[in-house]
């Protein structure tokens, strides 16, 4: 029998990531900012995974997640992206029980069945930016710092400054009212995270969150959220290899259940 | 969408009324308001059921802050907007405020004093006890008196009666919609409908009832994401029944005020002919209605208990497990307050629950579809 090779595509607010799999083993991925732009930025990164590894359109089975997944018009089918990193977790960690997601626009907590490995519940953020990359950003941006070195800035810090508010655009002006106060960066940097890890970890509560827990989406790959997130939560969570792909591998394991049934 | 067919018909039927000298009393939609005392008096109730719009709700914000229930900003941007999209509310003549929330007193106020509704008032209690029954027939009296100072005429029990009667015969044909095989949607268009117009419409729900009945297809049985919407209503314009149905969701059970509770408030035929004070069958009715959201204390159990008893009832008798989507609008305590205790106790028995908090804001669609075509994947 041919092996089934299937194509997970999340379009996110802000990435836009693609993973080739060959009967439940990840083959290849691709990842390139959303743009406007969105629907071409997931044609090309399928055309240049196809080209690739010598593959045509008939060969996959192609099914989409994420913010932009009823866009893509090449998919077979299209899954959200809470089933699909409920799903993609478990590639990195079977034993799964939770997940946390901090995208670009927004933050979700999934509890995943014992029994089933399917989603029992879940909770996201409302169309406020707060507890999302977003808000990272906006951060970033008003301490005048990359966006990169922002998590390992907050790592330095022993005395992390207070953030009360968590609306994004208060807790903007409260960051310049402390810069200005003469409030050290790295504090300051660490008053955020604590900040988006207490207003995280109080959605992800709500749907009783329990070990093992993992982080995904881009904002995982900030060090200093996962230690905050673990504090407020704790007890430890993980990060996959690859956070950012997490609904992309979700997205291409369901289509390969899909298939198998 | 906009019901532009529905929203002009009912614009003539009112223009109708309107040139035939009757008198348009307007009330935010919420249970217990008597209506048959209105059309008793030869008036015509307009129900506020127009809301899920973002640019009503920017429209009203002259007059209440953002941070008010979407639903209520909705109905004084239906009066504020430049171009008006629903002339016909300028046909209302009185506005009813009743204290079913903050929000109803807020925008009834509002109405009457910026938009020059004369306003009638009709308070009542949140308990059943039998003061509260007593204080709610005293405002029945009052109102009455007040609808009597307009008309400068009697209402005699007997027409209050036989009104009654005919909006408890209407109810009950539009029960038998909530037994039909048939896409929530059309449901949903219907009890709108009937609430919009009331009785006046009765042998046209009977034909659409009977048109139904004799097509065989079953969405019940064969749609494989059956949901109760719980919660607050869907109002005329909002998108999200379209989103629903997108999800792959059908909706079995409107137990919101439009549905259920807007249809189960009947009498039986012994009660009626054992109460010949219309204002104490009135009185009994309130009594009767434990299951709304205008209740304490039990109300939210009633619910978690009725609700229960349907998901099981439907397992037995199709097969499906079904969920429950408990639509809060942004701002409305009296659904977002009781949402965690409410989704918990449900879930304990076993009926998975989607809490839906939300406005009227277009720029959330995509993320509420996220939403529910997750908890659609769940179920
Ligand atoms: S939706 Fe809620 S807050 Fe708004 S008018 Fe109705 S009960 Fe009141």
């Amino acid at each position: 029998m041919s092996e089934l090779k299937c194509i997970g595509i999340d379009i996110g607010s802000l990435a836009t990531k693609i993973v080739l799999m060959s009967n439940g083993d990840m083959v290849d991925w691709r990842l390139n900012r959303s743009t406007y732009d969105f629907k071409r930025v997931g044609r090309d990164l399928f055309d240049d995974i196809l080209t690739k590894n010598n593959l045509s359109r008939s060969e996959v089975y192609v099914m989409s997640t994420g913010y932009g997944r009823n866009t893509i018009d090449f998919a077979d089918d299209r899954i959200t992206e809470i089933s699909a990193h409920a799903r993609g977790v478990q590639f990195f960690y079977p034993e799964a029980r939770s997940v946390i997601d901090i995208g670009g626009q927004d933050s979700k907590a999934i509890l995943i069945s014992r029994k089933n490995g399917n989603v029992i519940d879940f909770q996201m953020n409302d169309k406020c930016a707060a507890g999302t990359g977003r808000f990272l950003e906006v951060m970033a941006h008003a301490l005048e710092i990359p966006i990169d070195e922002i998590g390992s800035l907050a790592l330095e810090s022993n005395k992390p400054a207070s953030i009360s508010s968590t609306c994004t655009v208060f807790a903007e002006s409260e960051v310049i009212s402390l810069f200005a106060q003469g409030s050290l960066k790295k504090d300051i940097a660490a008053g955020i995270h604590k900040s988006i890890a207490k207003r995280v970890a109080s959605m992800a509560k709500r749907i009783g969150v329990e070990p093992l827990l993992v982080f995904t989406g881009g904002v995982a790959k900030n060090i200093a959220v996962k230690k905050y997130l673990e504090k407020e939560l704790d007890f430890e969570i993980f990060q996959p290899e690859y956070p950012q792909l997490t609904g992309a591998i979700g997205a291409a394991l369901i289509a390969k259940d899909k298939n198998a049934n | 969408m906009d019901n532009i067919e529905l929203l002009e018909s009912y614009n003539s039927y009112l223009q109708e009324q309107k040139a035939n000298g009757k008198k348009i009393i307007a009330y935010l939609t919420h249970d217990n308001v008597p209506i048959e005392l209105f059309e008793a008096a030869g008036f015509v109730p307009l129900p506020l059921i127009f809301a899920g719009k973002d640019e009503l709700m920017d429209a009203s914000h002259s007059y209440l802050p953002p941070s008010t229930c979407s639903y209520a900003q909705s109905c004084i941007g239906y009066f504020s907007s430049t171009p008006r999209t629903h002339e016909f509310l300028d046909l209302a003549d009185y506005i009813l405020l009743s204290n079913h929330c903050v929000s109803n007193i807020c925008v009834s106020e509002i109405l009457s004093n910026n938009f020059n509704r004369k306003r009638l008032d009709f308070y009542v209690s949140y308990t059943r006890n039998s003061n509260a029954l007593k204080y709610y027939k005293l405002e029945l009296k009052h109102l009455q008196k007040e609808i009597e100072g307009i008309t400068k005429e009697r209402i005699p029990d007997h027409r209050i009666k036989e009104e009654i009667i005919r909006h408890n015969n209407f109810k009950t044909i539009v029960e038998q919609v909530s037994k039909l095989n048939i896409p929530g949607s059309e449901k949903l268009d219907i009890y709108q409908k009937a609430i919009l117009y009331g009785p006046a419409i009765q042998a046209e729900i009977e034909e659409i009832i009977s048109s139904y009945k004799s097509n065989t297809k079953n969405t019940n049985s064969t749609h494989p994401k059956n949901v109760i919407f719980t919660g607050c209503s869907i109002f005329i314009n909002d998108y999200l029944m379209d989103l629903i149905e997108d999800a792959g969701g059908n909706i079995v059970l409107f137990d919101t005020w439009i549905g259920r509770n807007y249809y189960s408030q009947t009498f039986s035929e012994e009660v009626i002919a054992s109460l010949n004070d219309p204002i104490d069958l009135l009185t009994k009715r309130f009594e009767n209605n434990v299951y709304g959201d205008h209740c304490v204390p039990d109300s939210l159990d009633n619910k978690i208990v009725f609700l229960e008893n349907y998901v099981n009832e439907y397992h037995k008798k199709y097969g499906d497990k079904i969920g429950v989507i408990n639509h809060i609008i942004k701002f409305c305590d009296h659904f977002s307050l009781f949402q965690s205790y409410f989704k918990e106790k449900l879930q304990e028995r076993g009926v998975q629950v989607l809490n839906l908090e939300r406005d009227y804001s277009r720029s959330i669609k995509g993320q509420l579809s996220t939403r529910i075509e997750a908890f659609m994947e769940m179920i």
